[in-house]
């Protein structure tokens, strides 16, 4: 077991390599950094040539990506604008731990992200255990009475949460809880922020204000997983075995959880799996219209900007996240199904 | 049973196509009902504990209230010298007060300065190349240490530093010679040639340019440990400032927050500023008409009705010196030919009804028609008419200039080269719709188009990072700009050494107008101290601009504030919006 996890950490390193390339590659498109610099109107010309100059922007890129990969602080570069280059670099580089800084804040990208994830785990992870139980008690509850009135229900109401754009569903939930039960003076919901100012960030506020946000993305992502559980084990109960448990006498109850639903979960598990470490990139919709303080909007907020060390230092992070939980997810296979052997 | 399923199941698609084609409009979906119960519950036993500080709250002992701002862009960075974003400079009226500030009718009003500088007190100099300003002797940072001219001259070397990556040196790169302390309450600035912009630009309270100033007690050292500021623990925590309020907390992404500092020569009422980072427009609306923010802005003109239907919420239009026109380019290497003919430019303007299009698209009332580059920036605005909507008489002038429909294909044409102009914006979706309505116009009279739309990043760019404008890639180009408010100065965009080509990239006279006489008048406003003669300048550059038909207005762009009616005394500037903001209170 631990040299095939060896192995796979191994084979992760020239992967992430080759990921990193393409992302650097990519970021290109997004557009020049110091062209608007978030400002109303755009830069002067002189200002601009002068922050390209100091911020390495005017390096070809395969030189910006070697600076972000290894560093650049033993070499010389042009600070003054004269030509010739007089200052050591000040980057170490992503495989000394140097992640970075910001082109659009000047701080660095690690903090910037450590100062966005918390949220966005609180509010990723409050949505995923809700969407994990409710879609498995959804899911399990139609494939045990396929057809039946709950089943059908439960089957339409998928289908329209499925249909439902994030953005509508977002903004329908705040008018309603937020503005509309407020004019019609029933209890009402906060729209947007993560506690109110007047009454400070206590526990309290932040359940209040995670409701709708949690809400918008559960029904979105509940529709999907509860068709999917319900299939599986749909699946799962027509097999031999499950029969077989059921003629010899064995109570229902027991069928279900000790026979069908590990079996069922098997897929399942993989879903979620490669779920996990989305979690880590936040909710971009959800996230920016409940302007709820996470990682998706950090993405989006500086994608705007152009500001390639933060998004790189993003990506960086999930594609790491990535790769670990597919290890993780297979190993925990191997607990859950034990045909499967890891050599 | 299966039949029944599949009636079930085509019923529920056509329900949820119905409910997503109904957009906003529907009142309440039954979709999410099963799973709302639990959050209306949660909010019946939760909705006490936020009602209940509002109730306890004491009557009015001071300083006392919150105001809540909601920005839709966060701040990059909170030092005056690393950002030039709207959001970052407007928060410099509660914690950074610069030498003055600029009232509602845009007129400055001494913060740290304890006069305006003028020739009568001697602040300006006879040859208007020095500023002498007097500090007054009553300012002290946050922190107890006095505000001395040490700590401008510090900012102004902060600013020409090498090893600070700062993001303009505007103005004192090219315009100013030195920054001296004559003594610890005067600070002096000498200039290379007379400036007349220096009110707005050097150390004043705009939120356009990099401006402020530093702390020198707090900044020096950290210079002299890491060789720079760029990544000073102030930049983001300027916890000692001047001003009515202090930098409290900044949570990246949420909110920021300033509490009052009642060691202000104007001791605020408020005793705490809150400003939430609401980055959805729609999401904005929502906390507007749901009372959760008590100032919110860049609002557009058509949410006005739907924001003021409470009753709680007032829309301001404040002038910021935007105005959204057309460029028209004339260079003769890359415009088409039809656009160096004047009256062909002037046709244009006619065969254009500007006024259905704002009352169409916008408000009138808020954004009527401009004729002029400075309509929204009194004093320094035309009295001229805008041209009127005259279909007619643009086709005579077409006719004139030699421009018919020879071969009957619709458009006009000269010498074998059809009159399609080439339009160009950036992506904004309000603009694409003017192209729209442009284009039919244009029809009408027999003038072809090419409708071109770019991103915002690549629309300014210049010469050599192929902007389309620097390229002179159109012949006409709309956008909303601005002269460095509440300073008109715009020269550049039409001074002849200006124009930008291949030889200078840099230039930002991007329609390659070049005429003796409007560079005489431009560079002699450059450098007229004097406010009556320049505003008498700017009269004869917008005549002139307006009879060269260099600029066509399309409306006046004044910035859209929501002020609740909780709020009061708020007296919102366009240069330094919260100039006022010891003055206000909160009902409740």
């Amino acid at each position: 077991m631990s040299t095939y996890i060896l192995r796979r950490l191994g084979q992760a390193i020239p992967q992430l390599f080759i990921i990193s390339i393409i992302l650097f590659m990519l970021m290109q498109a997004f557009g020049d950094p110091v062209a608007t610099l978030g400002a109303r109107t755009p830069p002067k010309p002189e200002d601009k040539e002068r922050l390209r100059r100091m911020l390495g922007l005017d390096q070809p890129a395969y030189m910006q990506y070697f600076t972000w990969l290894i560093g650049n602080d033993w070499q010389k570069i042009d600070i003054d604008g004269d030509g010739t280059p007089e200052t050591y670099g000040k980057r170490k580089g992503i495989l000394r731990g140097d992640w970075g800084n910001s082109l659009v804040t000047r701080r660095p990208v690690l903090e910037m992200i450590g100062d966005r994830l918390p949220n966005t785990l609180l509010l990723m992870i409050t949505a995923e255990i809700i969407i994990i139980i409710l879609s498995l008690t959804l899911g399990l509850y139609s494939a045990l009475r396929p057809y039946s009135l709950f089943d059908n229900l439960v089957t339409s109401l998928s289908f329209v949460g499925y249909s439902m754009p994030v953005f509508w569903l977002a903004l329908m939930l705040m008018y309603i809880f937020a503005v509309n039960f407020r004019q019609w003076g029933l209890p009402y919901l906060p729209t947007v922020g993560m506690f109110d100012p007047r009454v400070g960030k206590t526990p309290g506020q932040l359940i209040l204000h995670m409701i709708l946000p949690v809400t918008t993305l559960a029904i979105i992502s509940i529709a999907g997983y509860s068709r999917f559980v319900r299939s599986s084990v749909l699946e799962v109960l027509s097999q031999d075995y499950v029969r077989t448990a059921r003629a010899k006498g064995v109570r229902p109850i027991y069928v279900v959880l000790r026979h069908a639903l590990p079996n069922a979960a098997l897929p399942f598990i993989t879903l979620i799996g490669l779920d996990i470490p989305f979690l880590l990139a936040g909710a971009v919709v959800t996230e920016r219209i409940f302007a709820w303080p996470g990682m998706g909007r950090l993405f989006i907020d500086h994608t705007a900007r152009a500001d390639f060390p933060v998004l790189m230092g993003i990506l960086t992070l999930i594609s790491i996240a990535v790769v670990i939980f597919q290890i993780l997810t297979d190993v925990i296979y191997s607990f859950v199904d034990p045909r499967i052997r890891l050599e | 049973m299966k039949r029944n399923l599949y009636i079930l199941m085509s019923l529920v698609v056509l329900a949820s196509m119905v409910l997503t084609a109904c957009g906003g409009a529907a009142p309440a979906t039954e979709a999410p009902a099963p799973t709302e119960a639990p959050a209306t519950e949660a909010a019946a036993t939760e909705a006490p504990a936020t009602e209940a500080p509002a109730a306890t709250e004491p009557p009015a002992p001071v300083p006392s209230g919150t105001a809540t701002i909601t920005f839709t862009q966060e701040p990059d960075n909170l030092n005056p010298l690393y950002t030039t974003m709207f959001f970052s400079g407007i928060t410099r009226d509660f914690w950074l007060k610069a030498l003055w500030s600029f009232d509602e009718n845009n007129q400055p009003v001494p913060e740290l300065a304890a006069e305006i500088p003028s020739p009568e007190n001697g602040g300006v100099s006879e040859d208007g190349k020095t500023l002498t300003i007097k500090l007054r002797d009553d300012i002290n940072w946050s922190d107890g240490e006095p505000v001395t001219a040490d700590d401008f001259v510090f900012t102004y070397d902060m600013i020409m530093s090498d090893k600070n990556v700062v993001q303009s040196r505007y103005p004192y790169e090219d315009y100013v010679e030195s920054v001296e302390a004559q003594d610890p309450q005067t600070v002096v600035v000498h200039f290379k040639e007379p400036f007349a912009a220096w009110l707005t630009n050097i150390f004043s309270g705009s939120p356009s340019a990099a401006q402020g100033v530093l702390p020198k007690h707090i900044l020096q050292p950290v210079f002299d440990a890491d060789g720079t500021i760029d990544n000073a623990e102030w930049n983001k925590a300027p916890t000692v400032g001047v001003g009515p309020f202090v930098f409290s907390e900044w949570e990246s992404g949420s909110h920021i927050i300033f509490k009052a500092n009642p060691n202000w020569i104007n001791p605020p009422k408020l005793d705490q500023i809150f400003i939430q980072i609401v980055p959805d427009d729609a999401a904005q609306e929502a906390a507007i008409i749901a009372g959760d923010t008590d100032i919110g802005v860049f609002l557009s003109s058509d949410q006005i009705e739907k924001l003021e239907a409470g009753g709680n919420v007032k829309v301001v239009a404040v002038a910021s010196g935007y105005d959204e026109g057309w460029f028209l380019n004339v260079n003769p290497e890359t415009a088409h030919p039809a656009m160096l003919d004047v009256n062909v430019r002037k046709a244009i303007a006619l065969a254009t009804d500007r006024f259905t299009i704002v009352n169409d698209l916008l408000v009138e009332s808020v954004n009527p028609v401009n004729s002029s580059f400075w309509d929204n920036n009194p004093p320094y605005n035309s009295d001229i008419d805008p041209y009127p909507y005259d279909p007619e008489q643009a086709k005579q002038l077409l006719d004139t200039a030699g421009w018919v429909d020879s071969n009957g294909d619709g458009t006009r044409d000269k010498d074998g080269v059809e009159l399609v102009l080439r339009y160009i914006t950036n992506d904004r979706e309000l603009r694409k719709n003017v192209q729209a309505v442009v284009e039919q116009q244009w029809s009408q009279v027999g003038i072809g188009t090419k409708l071109e739309n770019y991103s915002s990043d690549v629309f300014w760019n210049g010469f050599n990072d192929d902007g389309p404008q620097a390229q002179g890639l159109y012949d006409v180009a709309e956008y909303s700009s601005v002269g460095s408010f509440p300073d008109p100065e715009a020269s550049s965009n039409w001074l002849c050494d200006q124009i930008s080509s291949a030889d200078n990239p840099d230039g930002a006279n991007w329609q390659g107008y070049c005429d003796p006489k409007m560079d005489e008048l431009l560079k002699k406003q450059a450098t007229t101290l004097d406010t009556t003669e320049r505003i008498d300048l700017y009269k004869q550059i917008q005549q002139l601009m307006y009879d060269q038909v260099l600029y066509i207005g399309m409306w006046k762009d004044p910035d859209l504030w929501s002020v609740n009616s909780r709020l009061q005394n708020a007296k919102l500037s366009g240069a330094t919006p919260f100039w006022n903001v010891y003055e206000w209170e909160v009902t409740q």
